[in-house]
């Protein structure tokens, strides 16, 4: 062992310093060239949308198949999933129903932590049954933990067919901010 | 500090780390600091960086038969860093079967094989294996042409060898190659391989610290132990160096190939020539030294025999005085020269293989035309779905399935046909008047003695020229010079005598086909139809009648692609299609149809069962059964159309991209119906001006398409009917009814 000590000694701490400074530089180089392209990679989505779609309005049914009770309907749209294009895929769905003469369609996510909301029709209340959020026919938070009421859709009714624009909203949150 | 110190202290008692590091870094190197060592750092390096790009890429592919190409090409064209990363692990794999190469010529060359290093020298020989399986793994994993068909054919090689079929059915985990292929190459590649490379840069890392860097041989015990040197930090610069210049190697490499290649999705169905990677390509051309019953001694008694050389080669080497070390510096030569040679012969001979060249630009050719659609999101059917963006897909099919076989395009297809390329351009007619019996047009058919070839010393060009042109006119759709064409048209009867064969009024029977028309979407059409007619082929035909084989729409497709191969639209408005058997004889063939709309069509608006009166457009639309009616006057604020009046749409089956047959012509009605022109829109327009008008689509940014959003109905409608002349929009006045080009102007303009 002590002969490698020796012959490094001979060429002086400055040398040894030079090499060690050299070394680490090279490797944090090297690290880096791969590690930077790795990084952008992996970050991708953080710039870029990898899905799309589902952001048009589509039309769930006739405006006579909606009453003072709710409806659930599925939300179909074309979507490109990464690589894929999928065509007519269920992106979601809602609970449609008539307040006078207004139609109001609530997203069957849950605010508080996205678990699917029901309807109780003994109750005529909503019910997210994974943390019992209950909430009222009008969407309201009457009880629960959610922290605000029942997404709304945008909806709009054309020559008597419905139609909903579905969105995703920030869960946990009191205000209503749409996942862009 | 002291608490810290404590911690520090109780953690390196526990673990030891900063002895392991304080060993690692004081291993010995005997004789000193030399270049030759390097080897060794750079495989782990190479090893390490491999595992990191990997894990990185397996973020975005899926190994799945359906998904494995799309996912690759999303990667590679999408992702952001993506083809440099999948470019540095390709070409990774290259480098580091190289170094590994090298490393083994080093050690023979050092005589760093001999005791007690046996173990690294053996390590260094399952490290080459590895590499190779790492390659040969890997490579399929994009699921592309040149992976899939790479993979077909190893494993066809490896099922001729004894126990072969066992071997095959279990990489490909069955009798054929799919989801479980990918799968089993993958698990392969990124678990198996990789843990047993690591145990193998272990075993020689073990052997250095046991024992320490070789001296040189010429040295003497006493000066190397005189100059002996720890591994930090001189050799371990000099390793980081070396490193960093294998890195800068492979990042050159990535650059300038713009990574790794991605050929288009695997196709059982295509005619590719499959080549091995590089780094195979010897053994690949060993096999053709070979054929036939002695083909297991390339495949197997050659290799067998050069890694048994290797492995056994620190003994040989002990072997009677200076004899051993020349048999093993001997063996070691060929084995290099020959893989060397044989890769060089390899590229070589592919270089000056014209035929293979052809099928790589073919290849290629194909490849970027499915990564561009791919851009558009694949259907999750298999890589080939890719075609299905092609808004030609089925018309291409159909070309390849039908009129390949005779008919040369692209420089693929028979020639019993005349070639298609260019067809009917000015410099295929002109070749074809110079000499029709050339095999690039009637020579291999029962016409070829028909017509005599008109060289430049019987037709010299200032009548050659005239005569094309007017032959171009005869066309009716192309753009020629009147006058020319009008010397020609004497030529054509006075002096050529070219009517003594050709009739050029409709419908008039001569020896050779009547020229009315030729070239043109309809005439092509009938030719498809049925070549055999008086005033077309005649007792000449060899062509198969299409019409009983083909819908007219399949027809009027097929006859659209052929004569866009002259690099034009069908015209906007083709000379009338003379049908003597189908056609009325009051109509005037010389005179363009006003529209496509039907003869049996019905003048008089009759308004049909479900839809309501014009007069009460206004109010909403009671919806019929199977779909809504939206009247005009309606249409302006409604972004989008009105479907099935269901509560729960179901999923339609939407068979993509297939051209589908035109729904039968309906009677004429009084407003323009939206919902059908949505349908209509989404079919023929959608691809290049996008499902908002504005045309931002993958063709639509390539042709700079304007955005229609601000074009009024009769501005549309115009387009729609008669194209835009100078661009790629076509007139859609045959394809279209009067009453489809209404509605589909009425959808577009509420975008």
């Amino acid at each position: 062992m002590a002969q490698g000590e020796d012959n490094d000694g001979a060429a002086g701490g400055s040398r040894r310093g030079f090499l060690t400074i050299g070394f680490s530089a090279v490797s944090v180089g090297l690290a880096g060239a791969a590690l930077g392209p790795a990084a952008a990679m992996l970050a991708h989505p953080l710039g870029n949308a990898t899905t799309s779609g589902a952001d048009e309005f589509v039309p769930v049914g006739g405006r006579t198949g909606f009453g003072e009770d709710p409806v659930k309907v599925d939300i179909y749209a074309d979507r490109v999933d990464a690589w894929n294009r999928v065509v007519q895929v269920k992106v979601g769905s809602a609970w449609v129903l008539a307040q006078g003469d207004e139609l109001v369609a609530f997203s069957t996510v849950c605010p508080h932590l996205g678990c699917g909301i029901d309807y109780v029709p003994g109750e005529r209340k909503f019910l997210c049954a994974c943390h019992n959020s209950w909430f009222t026919i009008d969407g309201g938070v009457e009880e629960g933990p959610s922290p605000r009421a029942m997404d709304t859709l945008d909806t709009k009714v054309d020559e008597s067919l419905v139609q909903i624009r579905y969105q995703r909203f920030k869960q946990g949150i009191e205000g209503k901010e749409p996942i862009v | 500090m002291s608490m810290l110190d404590n911690l520090a202290d109780a953690v390196e008692d526990r673990l030891g780390l900063i002895s392991s590091w304080e060993m690692f870094r004081d291993r010995l190197v005997h004789g000193g600091v030399r270049l030759r060592h390097v080897f060794p750092a750079i495989i782990a390096y190479l090893f390490v960086q491999q595992a990191v790009l990997g894990t990185v890429l397996a973020t975005y592919y899926s190994p799945s038969a359906t998904d494995a190409w799309a996912s690759t090409a999303y990667i590679q064209d999408q992702v952001t860093m993506g083809w440099f990363v999948r470019g540095l692990h390709y070409h990774g794999t290259s480098v580091f079967i190289v170094v590994i190469g090298l490393w083994l010529a080093q050690m023979v060359l050092h005589r760093a094989y001999r005791a007690p290093r046996e173990f690294t020298w053996w390590a260094a020989i399952g490290m080459l294996g590895i590499g190779l399986a790492l390659g040969l793994t890997g490579n399929p994993l994009p699921w592309d042409q040149a992976g899939y068909w790479g993979i077909q054919v190893e494993l066809s090689i490896a099922e001729q060898t004894p126990g072969g079929d066992i071997i095959r059915t279990l990489v490909q985990g069955g009798s054929d190659a799919g989801n479980l292929s990918i799968l089993r190459l993958y698990a392969l590649h990124v678990f198996v391989l990789p843990g047993a490379f690591a145990g193998l840069v272990w075993l020689v890392s073990r052997q250095r610290a046991q024992h320490g860097l070789p001296a040189p041989q010429s040295m003497s015990d006493a000066d190397a132990h005189k100059t002996t040197q720890r591994y930090f930090p001189a050799q371990a610069f000099l390793d980081v160096l070396a490193m960093a210049a294998v890195g800068g190697l492979i990042v050159a490499l990535t650059i300038s190939t713009h990574g790794a290649e991605l050929l288009g999705p695997a196709d059982p169905t295509e005619n590719f020539q499959a080549r091995p990677e590089w780094y195979f390509l010897f053994l690949y051309k060993l096999r053709m030294f070979f054929e036939g019953p002695m083909e297991p001694v390339a495949t197997m008694v050659i290799p067998g025999a050069a890694v048994t050389f290797l492995l056994v080669a620190p003994f040989v080497d002990k072997v009677a005085g200076k004899t051993g070390r020349v048999l093993v510096l001997a063996g070691m030569g060929l084995l290099m020269t020959g893989t060397i040679g044989l890769t060089a012969y390899g590229l070589q001979s592919d270089a000056a293989d014209e035929e293979f060249q052809k099928s790589v630009a073919a290849a290629e050719a194909s490849a970027q035309e499915a990564r561009a659609y791919a851009k558009m999101g694949v259907v999750p059917l298999g890589g080939p779905a890719v075609f299905f963006n092609d808004p030609q897909y089925r018309t291409k099919m159909l070309y390849k399935e039908h009129c390949q076989g005779c008919h040369a395009l692209g420089g693929i297809g028979g020639d019993e046909g005349p070639s298609l390329e260019d067809y009917s351009s000015r410099a295929w007619v002109s070749a074809l008047v110079r000499n029709a019996a050339d095999p690039r047009f009637f020579g291999n058919t029962k016409m070829k003695d028909e017509m005599e070839a008109y060289p430049e010393a019987d037709l010299p060009q200032e009548q050659f020229e005239p005569l094309v042109e007017y032959v171009m006119q005869l066309q009716g759709d192309q753009v020629v010079d009147e006058a020319l064409a009008k010397k020609g048209a004497q030529l054509w009867e006075d002096e050529l005598e070219c009517n003594a064969c050709h009739e050029i009024e409709p419908g008039e029977e001569g020896d050779g086909p009547n020229l009315h028309g030729h070239g043109s979407q309809a005439w092509v059409a009938r030719v498809i139809r049925d070549s055999a007619q008086g005033d077309l082929f005649g007792e000449y035909a060899a062509m198969p009648k299409f019409g009983d084989k083909l819908s007219a729409e399949d027809i009027d497709a097929l006859a659209a692609f052929v004569v866009l191969q002259r690099g034009q639209e069908p015209a906007a408005t083709p000379v009338a299609q003379v049908e003597p058997t189908e056609s009325t004889p009051e109509a005037n063939p010389a005179e363009p149809s006003p529209d496509g709309a039907p003869a049996d069509a019905e003048p008089v608006p009759e308004v049909d069962a479900d839809a309501e009166p014009a007069a009460e457009a206004e109010a909403p639309v009671g919806a019929g059964p199977g779909e809504d009616q939206v009247p005009a006057a309606a249409v302006e604020a409604e972004p989008e159309p009105a479907p099935k009046p269901k509560p729960k749409p179901k999923p339609k089956k939407k068979a993509p991209a297939k051209a589908k047959p035109k729904p039968a012509p309906k009677p004429a009605k009084p407003a323009a119906d939206k919902a059908n022109g949505r349908k209509l829109y989404l079919s023929k327009c959608k691809s290049c001006h996008g499902t908002d008008g504005k045309g931002q689509t993958t063709f639509g940014k390539k042709l700079e398409l304007a955005s229609i959003t601000p074009m009024g109905v009769s501005t549309i409608k115009k387009a729609v009917t008669n194209g835009v002349a100078g661009t790629k929009m076509k007139s859609y006045r045959k394809k279209l009814t009067a009453q489809e080009i209404d509605d589909v102007s009425a959808f577009a303009k509420s975008l």
